[in-house]
């Protein structure tokens, strides 16, 4: 008989059934596609680090006849276990050409053969590289985007005396490399093309380095002992290669706050409507309990449908969750091969946690038929029955045209019913906005003073950066910028340029060595800079330390550094602490009177133009375009544009921005469409009957789309008010890891307030009123069939 | 007397899984302005298929319904709803309202809606008040629907069906769920309004509900059998003979 009921149940209620099959594909999808990927996300670098076999040390040597160096030093210690090196050479943007075009290079790009690869690569599948072909070149991600090249394009290489053309096999993953803040681009070839390089001489003296992969027992002491060997362009455990990552954790982050948020409203929507469902059952409920069948079997009919429904939802769920999932991960996961060895069983348990979760909450709901007579059974069914007050808004009071009083006072009368929908909608859009404050942020000039002294314009020049730094003492560098400021006078520019200098020195602080880095500004003065803490340091042995130094080495302001520069170790009085992005925050600001070498620098950030006429913003930025013609370079940007290119995550932030945008259109979309057409069958009754008085097809769509209309715009409003505190909650400790103490966020109301609330609201209204066409089918006639 | 409704030729049918269904076939009748019919008949006869028809919530398939001298088979939906709205009143068997609105408010809506009588919204709940008294329930004019009786619930549905003054009003066995006293009040009341000089068309199974109409059209398989003119009934003492030749009349035709 069971089987004879369920089988009339799932027929005569088509529609009902297909909204909650609906609900629980949906909700399948995402709970298994956000656990997988949250398990991704926590994995994080940790999967990448283990599948490219990095080791828990590395370094990049470079210079004059420095390989070879290396295995002198690390065979002889006991703190390495095991080491691999691999030769690259060297070069700089002037070297390459894409496609018979100038290329840009942030930082020195490194060739080597795949032979000779000591790390493992993967290409954008996650798929490990096995071979290049001679004349074809892998090259990292991050320098394929940001020159805007693609698989097929050339590559022609002039360096030294060697000319070569290479076309592009496929974008590369480089887990030491490959991160925003790294920058360094790989270009893979094949051993034959890599010998052609190695012979000639000049790039065999000048341009090679090496690449070591160390596994270590003891971090500090490696460190310490690297400190002695020249050459060394960069080392670092690999926490810090892991805190390079961070932008690219940011948005993995992101994702799972997005992952948790989709669960949340899968759960909430599932929750509503199976207790929606459920309320329907109830007069049948009573009816069988009327003719005598026991509770036991009347619930397990319920269980029974819902368990069908739910194995039928979750099976199709679960096969959506795979490619939803991957779009998700997709635009996170550019730089990263992120992943887990779980794989799809994430997914099916997942999907049967849903299964699980469905069952027990329908059970839990026909629970209470047992505390019931027939009569009560069938009352309690809320649909057509009240047995609360009605909400004080009345419509003898109100002075809203009657389908607007019809579409609030149903709210009103039943908040519990829209709030599953505010709460949905507030969830999607507090993400879209988190994720437009973030990007607008990072898009903005605010964080600029992380990077130095906040100028008019900055600009990239490889070639007098490395000149500047190829001298001793300071003057070299004075040259460049005294270069810089002759040429902008030449156009009738008055200007100063300043430039920031980076060093690592060693730093000894209650017994315990370190190496580093340290920041200077030639042609600025210290007092330039912003300090949230303490007093700007007055003379060359004070200095400024950020939180993260003070974190690592434990010293605060009033303590005293002992500081290694060049050959003079002096003390140093911390003054003050300061706010910065640069080398994840783990920076000494040095007065400008400390006599650095620029020869012995880590490296030189951009340089700095302040004009000094003081013009206006519009003038600035005319500036900048005027410069970029002046020194035939595209790397001239004003203070938001600097930051931009020194975060580097803009354009992927946009992706995430849009990305969440279509998950919350797809949402709102889904939310919309079901919820309504589970309004549209709750309410066939009254529909009907307020046809038959008189009110129009389009009366009755006005009504409903006016509800969600209502809803809708309560839930972005919220959205909107939540997501200032919910930014600052969220995005600031992202931020801090970064190396900043508190963010002041850039708003931009126009797209928080209009545009994306706009698109929000509209594709609410449109997903309601098709959906509500439907309630045309319904007739005056169909009130004869009221129960 | 001038004609409200005259029906021609109608007819409807319903296609039902291939199968053809004529449930109305040729009927034919008049109603005059100020008449109040009953339509009786076995159930599944085409009674309330009838009612629907006539009062433009179901299509005809084909014949002319002239109301009030404007053919509405052929008016579109849109023209229907307004019809319906500012023309006509409906009564139910079951007492459907909309649950989240008061008494009162259920009454005011169809005026709030239309734009018949111009009245302000002051106006209207004025209205709607004084039509509550005179059907005995202004006391109830704040409850929600699940407070008051069955009866006072169809006398609300019934003050509703009034509120913006129709030419006719449609009742679907408006007394089929109300008790013998509940049932006798409502018909009280609608016999009140159709001595006012409202057209009343309404569908019953109980004879003696029939028997207080002018006029009983009596269907059986689409096809109306008989009229029985009864006249209008000038007191309450009448009503034993009525019923009586009601009874008589329907045993000739077989109910």
């Amino acid at each position: 008989m069971i089987k004879n009921i369920l089988k009339k149940d799932l027929k005569r209620k088509k529609t009902m059934n297909i909204i909650i099959l609906m609900f629980v594909i949906l909700a399948s999808m995402f709970v298994a596609s956000s656990v997988n990927n949250i398990i991704t996300v926590i994995n994080g670098t940790g999967y990448f680090f283990e599948k490219a076999n990095i080791g828990n040390y590395d370094l990049i040597t470079m210079g004059q006849n420095v390989v070879g160096n290396l295995d002198e030093v690390l065979s002889k210690e006991d703190c390495v276990q095991e080491y691999r090196t691999e030769t690259v050479i060297f070069g700089s943007q002037d070297n390459f050409k894409a496609n018979g075009k100038k290329v840009q290079v942030r930082n020195s790009a490194l060739i080597q053969s795949l032979d000779d690869a000591q790390e493992n690569f993967f290409d954008e599948n996650n798929q490990k590289v096995s071979t290049v072909e001679n004349g074809k070149v892998y090259i990292t991600g991050g320098f394929m985007k940001e020159n805007d090249l693609k698989v097929g394009d050339t590559i022609s290489v002039e360096h030294g005396n060697v000319k070569a053309t290479w076309e592009i096999a496929g974008r590369l993953k480089d887990a030491v490399l490959g991160s925003t803040f790294m920058g360094n681009p790989r270009f893979l070839i094949s051993r034959e093309d890599y010998e052609l390089l190695e012979a000639d001489e000049l790039l065999r003296e000048y341009y090679r380095g090496e690449v070591c992969y160390i596994t270590t027992s003891d971090e500090k002491a490696l460190s310490s002992v690297l400190s002695e060997i020249d050459g060394i362009a960069f080392d670092g455990s690999i926490s810090v290669i892991r805190m390079c990552y961070v932008m690219d954790m940011v948005i993995a982050g992101l994702l799972i706050v997005v992952s948790i948020c989709l669960i949340i409203v899968a759960f909430v929507v599932l929750k509503f409507t199976i207790t929606f469902t459920l309320n329907e059952e109830f007069r049948e409920i009573g009816v069988m309990k009327a003719i005598g069948i026991t509770d036991a079997k009347i619930r397990s009919i319920y269980v029974v449908k819902y368990l069908a429904i739910a194995i039928f939802g979750a099976i199709l769920g679960l096969f959506g969750s795979i490619p939803f999932g991957n779009v998700m991960m997709k635009s996170v996961s550019e730089n990263m091969v992120l992943g887990n060895d779980k794989g799809i069983m994430i997914n099916i348990c997942s999907v049967l946690v849903v299964v699980l979760l469905i069952v027990w909450y329908a059970y839990f709901c026909t629970g209470k038929l047992k505390k019931y007579s027939p009569i009560d059974a069938i009352r309690s069914g809320q649909s057509g029955e009240r047995f609360k007050k009605k909400n004080g808004y009345r419509m003898t009071k109100s002075k809203l045209h009657a389908t607007t009083y019809l579409a609030i006072n149903d709210i009103l009368s039943n908040p519990k019913r829209y709030l599953t929908i505010v709460l949905a909608f507030t969830i999607c859009s507090i993400l879209v906005f988190m994720c437009v404050n973030t990007t607008e942020t990072l898009k903005s000039d605010r964080l600029v003073y992380t990077f130095g002294k906040p100028s008019d314009a900055y600009y990239t020049n490889v070639n007098k950066a490395m000149s500047g730094m190829s001298g001793d003492g300071k003057d070299a560098v004075y040259e460049a910028l005294d270069e810089i400021e002759d040429e902008l006078a030449e156009h009738g520019i008055p200007a100063k340029a300043s430039v920031e200098m980076q060093f690592r020195y060693k730093v000894e602080f209650e017994g315990e060595i370190y190496k580093l880095g340290f920041q200077q500004g030639y042609r600025t003065q210290i007092t330039d800079y912003l300090y949230y803490a303490g007093e700007a340091p007055q003379n060359e042995h004070e200095i400024a330390i950020t939180e993260q130094i003070s974190q690592k080495i434990g010293a605060k302001i009033g303590d005293t550094l002992k500081i290694t520069i060049g050959d003079q170790t002096d003390d140093y009085l911390i003054t003050a602490y300061f706010e910065s992005m640069n080398l994840m925050g783990e920076i000494i600001r040095l007065h400008e009177d400390v006599m650095t070498n620029a020869g012995n620098s880590a490296s030189m950030m951009s340089f700095q133009i302040d004009f000094t006429d003081h013009p206006t913003q519009q003038v600035i930025d005319e500036r900048v375009e005027e410069m970029k013609d002046i020194f035939d370079c595209d790397e001239v940007f004003n203070a938001a544009g600097y930051t931009e290119y020194c975060v580097g995550v803009v354009d992927t932030m946009q992706g995430v921005e849009y990305l969440m945008l279509a998950i919350t259109i797809l949402v709102v979309i889904l939310v919309a469409i079901l919820m309504e057409r589970s309004f549209i069958s709750d309410e066939k009754g009254e529909i009907a009957i307020l046809k038959a008085i008189g009110f129009s097809d389009n009366d009755i769509v006005k009504w409903h789309v006016m509800r969600f209309v209502i809803v809708s715009i309560s839930a972005v409003f919220l959205g909107v008010i939540l997501s200032v505190p919910v930014t600052n909650l969220a995005i600031t400790p992202i931020f801090g890891m970064m190396g900043m103490h508190s963010v002041s966020f850039e708003y931009n109301l126009f797209q928080i307030c209009l545009l994306f609330p706009g698109i929000i609201l509209a594709v609410t209204t449109l997903a309601a009123g098709l959906t509500a066409l439907y309630t045309r089918t319904i007739h005056c006639r169909d009130t004869a069939g009221i129960e | 007397m001038e004609t409200m409704i005259k029906v021609s030729d109608l007819c409807k049918t319903y296609i039902v899984e291939k199968r053809q269904n004529n449930v109305l076939r040729n009927v034919n009748f008049e109603v005059k302005k100020g008449d109040m019919i009953a339509i009786m008949g076995p159930s599944g006869s085409g009674k309330s298929t009838l009612l629907y028809s006539v009062s433009g919530m179901d299509d005809a398939t084909s014949g002319e319904i002239l109301f009030d001298g404007k053919d509405i088979t052929k008016l579109s939906g849109k023209e229907l709803a307004k019809l319906r709205l500012d023309d006509m009143g409906f009564i139910f068997q079951q007492m459907y309202m909309l649950k989240n609105l008061t008494i009162l408010d259920n009454i005011v809506l169809p005026a709030m809606q239309s734009n018949k009588r111009k009245e302000t919204k002051e106006e209207i709940i004025k209205r709607g008040q004084e039509i509550m008294r005179k059907l005995g329930i202004i006391e109830i004019a704040d409850n929600d629907i699940h407070e008051v009786s069955g009866g006072q619930l169809q006398r609300a549905c019934i003050c509703r069906s009034l509120i913006n003054n129709p030419k006719v009003i449609f009742a679907d066995e408006p007394t089929g769920a109300l008790n013998r006293s509940s049932s006798e009040e409502v018909l009280d009341e609608l016999l009140k309004i159709n001595n006012e000089g409202t057209t009343i068309m309404m569908v019953t199974h109980d004879s003696k509900v029939a028997a207080k109409c002018q006029k009983v059209l009596y269907i059986v398989d689409g096809n109306i059998k008989g009229e029985f003119e009864l006249g209008k009934m000038t007191s309450p003492d009448q009503i034993r003979d009525r019923e009586r030749a009601v009874n008589n009349w329907l045993l000739e035709l077989g109910w």
